[in-house]
């Protein structure tokens, strides 16, 4: 079944509701693989991540972490040479089916990105593109819709009196809950966030972990980080991902303090990575 | 709009750059291919008696016994055709006056037709030029004008509505009946005995000079001026543009008078050529007075003054692609600035100042506006070498524009023309061939 | 180190960056001499003859008696050509450009580079000569069904995406199940008009004579094509320059590619994108030889004013086909006349490079932010 652009699409005040399935806002991989020519990138990993919970995916750099969350809205598409098997499940739907839509697909899935990157736009702009581009053009209506985003990414009150000015005017932090802003305009169900924070000042980090546990409750959350406090301080659960291969996935209360493997354990206390 | 609309925008977008990158691609190939077709032409053609009659006796090559022996046959064939002749003019002459004149026109068309296919007729003085002292040296164009000495053009104006048409009458109707009639499918069907085409590879079209403005012979003149006034443009831009790269990427602190500097070379970039042409006729030929008119000397400055600023941003591209850490450790060794840019930078930046160099051959080779009032003319000698320094020159350029359009006989050379679009095309593409090669082979060492 | 090495050290690096200094100052001396004696020379025609006729009268005789030197028909064949260059290398440059920066993949961007280098190194009297050899015979015997089939390749698929466009944009109002009968029903009438309008105005043109393929329209395009390589490469560079992350942030919220495209990536670089047209625009109105071989030289002004099919005069070809005769005569109204046009181009060129320079500074700075 192809994805239906005409889902139902919920008040921005409500929580989600439930598509025909039953499923809630829910990715799962079973058996991914992912590939870019000879290269595997992702090996294997079967992988369920909770609907309206926040999941983190730790490991060493090159593990693969974030090749698997960019798959699953598909940005890896945009690199030549790329292959996939097994399958990435949203909803229940493998979304690399070749019916799918992947215009739709990434329309429900937001992605924030390591490095903040707001268009050259204004703010108000930069906020209303990706609704201005699926269903609304009413101005009132997309008003609203910014002034909503904005709250919920906690950089209304920073911004509300300067709308028009170039987003890169904006500080990096701002930027970056712009850019999350932005992400949540189009009323995604799963909200993907490569290394959000990297870029960026202590401070800042601390607004955004905030901001990851408000979102939490209305939204799918999988956060890719290096930052295996920030995993512990945000996430309600954990996997952990080494050369391609999922080692360990369980509740991050448990995997911190009580980890099954050996590697886990060696990465928490630093052994390497 | 909804998600169908909008992906069918996509792939319109899709479709139409991919033409746009056709379209180009295709008029590439509509623009060389004539070229390179008809251009090598001037090299591979079915060369008649005449040429090589011509080559004996002007350039001194060819083998004695076999071509007088060539004439002898040829002039076998062509006897019956000459007696025709004759018997025509013996018969016109008896003929009644107003007949004798309706025929004395076209007779005298048919007669220069013949002139210039096959050589003067025997007994007739050689003319002046060295045009009329040969026949049609090419088959091809031996039998364009044998169709001109079979059928008369006329233009039929009978239909208002349009525009005249040509029409093409069989000259034999209008000799029906007389001793000149059986001329017509003599020359016809004996064309090929009485010039004996033979397939040639003339490469020394490359090599010989040029005779009766051009109508026979090669272009060697304009290939020697060509390169005389190329490498002569890099001799006075070279040095100046790498010293002006090493400034700017080395020495030149970020500032007013630096900025200036950009600005200027970059706007010596945009200036028209004829205005570099003007700029050399009055400042190098009036007031400097480099050479009293014309010269290779004036050309080259010129030249030089056009090409320097793609000289002087290829160098310091190179400059500045050297990684800093070649410079550093030079530096770090206790190397004054000098010895490292001496022995350090510009050897590793070598590569990618030639591959500038020569591509701004290229362009130096190719232009003409700059050099026409500064040291091109249209028909000279190869020039030795002191004599660059106050003589002017042929030159590929302007000739291909004289050539193809104030020659006297423009249609009667095509195809020297074409030769000389073709020799000057693939010289630059060659020029540019290498600077591709040099520069795939840096990426190359640079990858690793 | 001693006080007196360490010295003498200090002095031969001074001298030595004096000496480089001098070398690249000859970048300088060379602009200014080039305006020094370009405008020293157009003086005494000024002087002579005072401006306005030069501007204001197209009745060009300089050899006449008395001569005359109106040269705005001149000065409108340069506009006009470099208008036609325009038309024929903006869009084709600018597709082109995004596909190369967007839509091909590697190996095929590889292979076209090298099709855009040597259209940019073939000489430009290769490019008359062709204009004149082949083309004009071209143009003139079967000019108008050339142009015929032009139309239907530019128009039919412009068209097609225009109809697509505007039932769209009519039938947004109405309610969905409606709405398709109606677009296809709209789309279909608008089609047919399109069509039609097509036959006819393909068979007029089939029917076209013309009477010299040395004109406007042979120029324009020969220009047009010579233009595309400035045009794509800085084009390019521009929609490079623009960033993956932008790209990236674009199509993560689901934006087609033509949507990134043309509401992210355009913007961003749209200076750098005027700024190539500029320099392709000054590569076309500096050319001579195409100019002078193939545009006519009829210093006359088309009637009615965007008449491409007939022959024109520019400035280019104008300086150098009548400075041949009047070198002879130095001093006369006809050997300055000359460097008054020059003057002119020379202004022009100014002109469009310091535009095309700042706008690229410009954009430099927006992205920065970015950066």
């Amino acid at each position: 079944m192809i994805l239906s652009s005409q889902r139902s699409i919920p008040s921005l005040q409500g929580p989600a509701i439930m598509n025909e399935n039953g499923l809630k806002a829910h990715v799962a991989c079973q058996d991914f693989s992912f590939f870019y020519y000879d290269n595997q990138a992702v090996k294997n990993v079967s992988l369920d991540f909770p609907s309206y919970q926040v999941t983190a995916i730790i490991g060493p750099s090159g593990c693969g972490k974030s090749t698997l969350l960019r798959s699953i809205n598909r940005m890896n598409d945009l690199i030549p040479g790329s292959r996939t098997s097994g399958e990435l499940l949203f909803d229940g739907q493998d979304i690399y089916s070749p019916r799918l839509d992947v215009v739709t697909l990434r329309r429900r899935i937001g992605m924030v990105f390591q490095k903040p990157n707001p268009f050259p736009k204004s703010i108000f702009n930069n906020v209303a593109y990706g609704r201005r581009l699926h269903d609304t053009r009413n101005h009132e209506e997309l008003r609203s819709i910014v002034e909503t985003s904005l709250h919920r990414a906690g950089l209304w009150e920073e911004v509300k009196d300067r709308l028009g000015d170039n987003a890169l005017s904006l500080s990096g932090g701002q930027q970056q809950r712009l850019c999350i802003a932005r992400a949540l305009a189009v009323d995604p169900e799963i909200l993907l966030m490569d290394e959000p924070t990297s870029a960026l000042d202590p401070r800042a980090t601390a607004r955004i972990e905030d901001l990851i546990a408000e979102l939490r409750g209305r939204y799918t959350i999988i956060i890719v980080t290096h930052n295996m406090q920030q995993a512990a301080r945000v996430s309600d659960f954990t996997a952990f991902l080494y050369e391609g291969q999922l080692i360990e996935y369980g509740q991050t209360a448990q995997i911190f303090t009580k980890p099954r493997e050996k590697q886990t354990e060696d990465y928490m206390t630093g052994r390497f990575g | 709009m909804n998600l169908g609309s909008r992906k069918l925008f996509d792939r319109s977008l899709t479709g139409i750059s991919i033409m746009a990158v056709i379209l180009m691609a295709l008029s590439l190939l509509v623009l060389l291919g004539p070229i390179f077709s008809r251009g090598l032409g001037a090299f591979f053609f079915r060369a008649t008696c005449e040429h090589r009659r011509l080559v004996l006796e002007q350039f001194g090559r060819g083998d004695e016994k076999e071509i007088a022996a060539e004439i002898q046959a040829v002039a076998l064939a062509r006897r019956p055709l000459y007696r025709m002749l004759e018997e025509f003019e013996v018969e016109m002459r008896g003929m009644e006056f107003a007949r004798r004149q309706g025929f004395r026109a076209e007779l005298k068309e048919v007669t220069g037709l013949l002139r210039e296919l096959l050589g003067p007729l025997p007994g007739e003085p050689e003319g002046v030029m060295l045009r009329q002292q040969y026949g049609q040296t090419r088959w091809d164009r031996a039998r364009i004008k044998l169709e001109q000495i079979l059928y008369s053009e006329q233009w039929d104006y009978s239909d208002k509505s349009s525009m005249g048409k040509k029409v093409l009458i069989p000259r034999q109707q209008s000799f029906a009946g007389t001793r000149l009639e059986p001329l017509f499918p003599y020359l016809k069907n004996n064309l090929g005995k009485m010039l004996r085409p033979r397939l040639v590879f003339y490469w020394r079209f490359l090599t010989d000079i040029s005779m009766d403005a051009h109508f026979f012979g090669g272009i060697w003149p304009e290939i020697l001026g060509t390169v005389y006034l190329t490498l002569g443009a890099m001799i006075f831009a070279i040095p100046f543009g790498i010293i002006a790269a090493i400034y700017l990427s080395e020495f030149a602190a970020a500032g007013r008078l630096v900025s200036m500097l950009r600005v200027c070379i970059s706007t010596l970039a945009g200036v028209p050529s004829i205005v570099f042409g003007l700029f050399g006729l009055a400042f190098f030929i009036n007031t400097l007075h480099l050479s009293r008119s014309k010269s290779v000397l004036a050309g080259s400055a010129t030249l030089a003054l056009l090409i320097l600023p793609t000289i002087i941003r290829s160098a310091e591209e190179s400059l500045k692609a050297v990684p800093h850490t070649y410079k550093e450790a030079a530096l770090s060794l206790g190397a004054s600035q000098l010895r490292m840019v001496l022995t350090v930078l510009l050897p590793a930046a070598l590569p990618g100042i030639l591959t500038g160099i020569i591509i701004s051959m290229g362009r130096a080779a190719g232009e003409t506006a700059p050099i026409i009032f500064t040291a091109a003319v249209s028909v000279g000698q190869p020039l030795k070498i002191w004599e660059t320094l106050s003589q002017p020159t042929p030159a590929l350029p302007w000739n291909i524009y004289n050539l193809a359009t104030e020659h006297q006989a423009v249609d009667e050379i095509r195809h020297v023309q074409y030769g000389m679009v073709l020799t000057l095309v693939l010289l630059v593409l060659l020029l540019n061939l290498a600077a591709i090669m040099i520069r795939a082979r840096i990426s190359k060492k640079m990858r690793g | 180190m001693s006080d007196a090495v360490s010295r003498l050290r200090r002095l031969t690096a001074l001298i030595l960056k004096g000496f480089l200094l001098l070398g690249t100052a000859l970048s300088l001396v060379t602009v200014l001499l080039i305006i020094a004696y370009i405008t020293r020379d157009a003086l005494p025609f000024f002087k002579l003859r005072g401006p306005g006729e030069l501007f204001t009268s197209t009745a060009w005789y300089p050899s006449g008696h008395p001569p005359e030197f109106g040269a705005l028909a001149i000065l409108v064949g340069s506009g006009l050509v470099t208008l036609g260059s325009i038309l024929v290398a903006v869009p084709l440059g600018i597709a082109a450009a995004i596909a190369l920066s967007d839509i091909l993949p590697y190996r095929l961007r590889q292979t076209v580079k090298p099709v855009i280098e040597i259209l940019a190194a073939i000489p430009s009297v290769a490019y008359g000569f062709f204009a004149l050899v082949i083309f004009a015979p071209l143009l003139q015997n079967r000019g108008g069904s050339l142009l015929a089939i032009a139309l239907w390749l530019i128009a039919l698929p412009l068209g097609l995406l225009l109809i697509f466009v505007v039932t769209d944009a009519a039938t947004r109002s109405i309610r969905a199940d409606v709405a398709l009968t109606a677009r296809l029903i709209l789309a279909a009438v608008l089609a047919v008009i399109l069509v039609r309008g097509l036959l006819a105005l393909s068979a007029k043109l089939t029917t076209l004579r013309i009477a010299s393929g040395t004109n406007a329209l042979n120029v324009s395009i020969i220009l047009g094509i010579m233009a595309l390589p400035t045009i794509i490469s800085v084009a390019e560079d521009s929609l490079q320059a623009a960033g993956r992350e932008l790209r990236e942030g674009s199509y993560a919220l689901g934006a087609t590619r033509a949507e990134t495209l043309f509401k992210v990536i355009i913007p961003a670089s749209g200076s750098g994108i005027i700024a190539a047209i500029i320099l392709g625009v000054m590569r076309a109105v500096g050319e001579t030889m195409v100019v002078w071989m193939a545009s006519g030289n009829a210093a006359q002004i088309p009637s009615p004013w965007f008449n491409f099919l007939t022959p024109v005069r520019t400035l280019t070809a104008t300086i150098a086909g009548d400075m041949g005769e009047a070198d002879q005569v130095l001093g006369s109204g006809r050997y300055h006349v000359l460097f008054a046009l020059a003057l002119c181009l020379l202004l022009t060129s100014f002109a469009a490079n310091l535009a095309s320079e700042w706008i690229l500074r410009r954009q430099q700075r927006k992205l920065g932010g970015l950066k």
